[in-house]
């Protein structure tokens, strides 16, 4: 009922990234099945999935690096196919790890995609503004941290002043203060400059932090997309009640406007507030059921994150 | 045009990658090579070559152009592909809005520039020998000295390209420069080979009457070759 309303809204607003049915396969092997994503102009589009499960295969598509074996790609609602450059053109992109000129410095690195983007020369000082990298422009790239190298990534991805930015694993490898940072930055990008952000990781907390919707992939599969909202409050928890006759009790609950579930001999409820929890106890001890006990099952996002890519059902 | 964009980039990427060292050491080290050629037998060669001195020192120069073409051609082909394997670049360089064709030839034209550049310095580096040897200046066949490395180039460009396909599509190194070491040295024996082998075609261009013939069905195979390149690297999966 909320992912349908979720998806009308989504059809509302403008749709950035739309893929149908696409599947790649490996010699017989799906690494990516039937994926429909859909990402909306001006969010922050979390990608999650255990590492190997499709995640980077699926964005080397979205750029044009690897060709689908089938489904359509539409980005900016255009084909990709068709119109590759001049989709091309309005993304910023940062492939796994980073990709730089060693010999170069940090000036001279994005001064090579700025003579294939022909831009104008004042954006470098500008990007590189926006990584904090002012002040480390002249030395070699080599001799970079790998948080620098990352930052230099996403300078580089902004240099042409990209409409949609797609981010693979960009915190990989970096220490706590440096994860910081660069979240920071992400989630700076779309308030600042109305840009869209796909962002992929293999953490739930990375994701959860930054993003407004999520899409979950195993072995391949979107097997969840919805906001961070509602991925919060499925993942609640519930309502777990011991009582003597259950069977009656959840019919007498339901008419009293509780909708639950009969689950080994429990009724289980979604999670309520305290006046409705003691409303129903009350109810159900004045119509002689005996109340044995009151249990609220807490599930962390974690739990849920593992249980969906675990179990396959959401 | 895209093309001179991917070139003006490429240009930048060269700098301090040994290429322009390489550039420089294939025509020197030839020129010194007859340096001491004719040092070393001076007397003996200049009565061999009275009537022609500039002649015979370019007709010895001339022996070693092709498989330093096909030497230099694999190097700078391999080194140039090896800026963007080495940090795994390619994903972000074909990311950007420029086509697979433009990069291709980016690289192409680039590793063409070097290799011309390189003719021409041989071509100084023969008349600055010539000089030094006390050859006359009035006698300089101008002609014949800017063709010396130049002639044999387009019979070479099968090879050249050929090799930056290779070195283009293999992330190691090692099968491509081992590949064109190979054709390097086999061409040494060009002599022996049948005239419809082109590795012997950038040999054949030099004192035979069908230079025009040798140059032109190397310009053709060439282009042959560069289509089946240009294909390849336009369709593949850039893991």
């Amino acid at each position: 009922m909320l992912n349908t309303e979720v998806k009308n809204m989504k059809d509302m607003k403008n749709t950035v990234i739309e893929t149908k049915d696409l599947w790649k396969k490996y010699r017989g092997r799906a690494a990516v099945e039937n994926l429909n994503l859909n990402i909306s102009k001006g969010e922050i589009y979390g990608f999650l999935g255990p590492n190997g499960a499709g995640k980077t295969t699926t964005i080397r598509m979205l750029l044009g690096l690897i060709t689908p074996t089938s489904g359509s790609i539409e980005i900016f609602g255009q084909d990709l196919r068709k119109n590759k450059l001049q989709i091309l053109r309005k993304i910023g992109s940062l492939v796994e790890s980073p990709s730089y000129y060693g010999h170069l410095s940090a000036v001279d690195n994005l001064e090579v995609i700025r003579r294939i983007l022909d831009v104008s020369k004042s954006r470098i000082p500008e990007v590189l503004d926006i990584v904090s990298l002012t002040g480390e422009e002249k030395r070699p790239v080599k001799g970079f941290s790998l948080g620098m190298k990352q930052r230099l990534g996403i300078a580089a991805a902004l240099l042409g002043s990209p409409e949609l930015l797609i981010l693979d694993e960009p915190t990989n490898g970096l220490d706590p203060s440096g994860i910081q940072e660069i979240r920071s930055l992400i989630k700076r990008l779309p308030l600042e400059q109305g840009i869209t952000v796909l962002v992929s990781s293999h953490l739930l907390s990375e994701i959860e932090q930054m993003a407004d919707t999520v899409g979950i992939i195993r072995q391949g599969q979107l097997i969840y997309q919805d906001t961070i909202t509602n991925l919060q409050q499925q993942a609640a928890g519930e309502m777990r009640l011991h009582v003597s006759d259950p069977i009656v009790a959840l019919n007498l609950a339901g008419h009293c406007g509780y909708d639950g579930a009969l689950r080994e001999d429990k009724l289980i409820f979604s999670r309520m507030n305290d006046a409705r929890v003691a409303l129903l106890v009350k109810e159900l001890v004045e119509n002689g059921h005996s109340v044995y006990r009151v249990e609220e099952h807490r599930q962390s996002l974690e739990d849920f994150f593992l249980q969906v890519i675990g179990g396959g059902e959401a | 045009m895209m093309v001179w964009r991917a070139l003006s980039a490429d240009w930048l990427k060269i700098r301090g990658r040994g290429l322009w060292f390489l550039v420089f050491l294939g025509p020197l080290g030839l020129v010194a090579m007859q340096g001491l050629n004719f040092g070393l037998r001076y007397d003996y060669l200049t009565k061999q070559y009275s009537a022609d001195l500039w002649g015979g020192l370019l007709s010895n120069l001339s022996d070693f152009v092709p498989v330093a073409l096909y030497l230099g051609g694999t190097l700078v082909c391999s080194l140039i592909a090896n800026i963007e394997h080495q940090t795994s670049s390619w994903k972000q360089l074909l990311a950007l809005p420029i086509s697979r064709t433009s990069v291709f030839m980016a690289k192409l034209l680039l590793c063409l520039l070097l290799v011309a550049f390189s003719c021409l310095l041989l071509s100084a580096g023969a008349v600055g020998l010539g000089l030094a040897l006390g050859f006359k200046r009035e006698l300089i066949p101008y002609a014949d000295v800017f063709r010396i490395g130049l002639l044999s180039y387009l019979a070479a460009l099968p090879v050249i390209v050929l090799q930056l396909w290779l070195s283009l599509s293999f992330r190691n190194q090692t099968f491509p420069v081992a590949l064109g070491l190979t054709l390097s040295l086999t061409s040494l024996f060009a002599m022996f080979l049948a005239e419809w082998i082109p590795l012997s075609w950038p040999y054949l261009v030099w004192g035979t009457p069908h230079h025009v013939l040798y140059s032109s069905g190397g310009l053709l195979l060439g282009l042959l070759v560069l289509l089946p390149g240009i294909v390849h690297f336009a369709r593949k999966d850039v893991e």
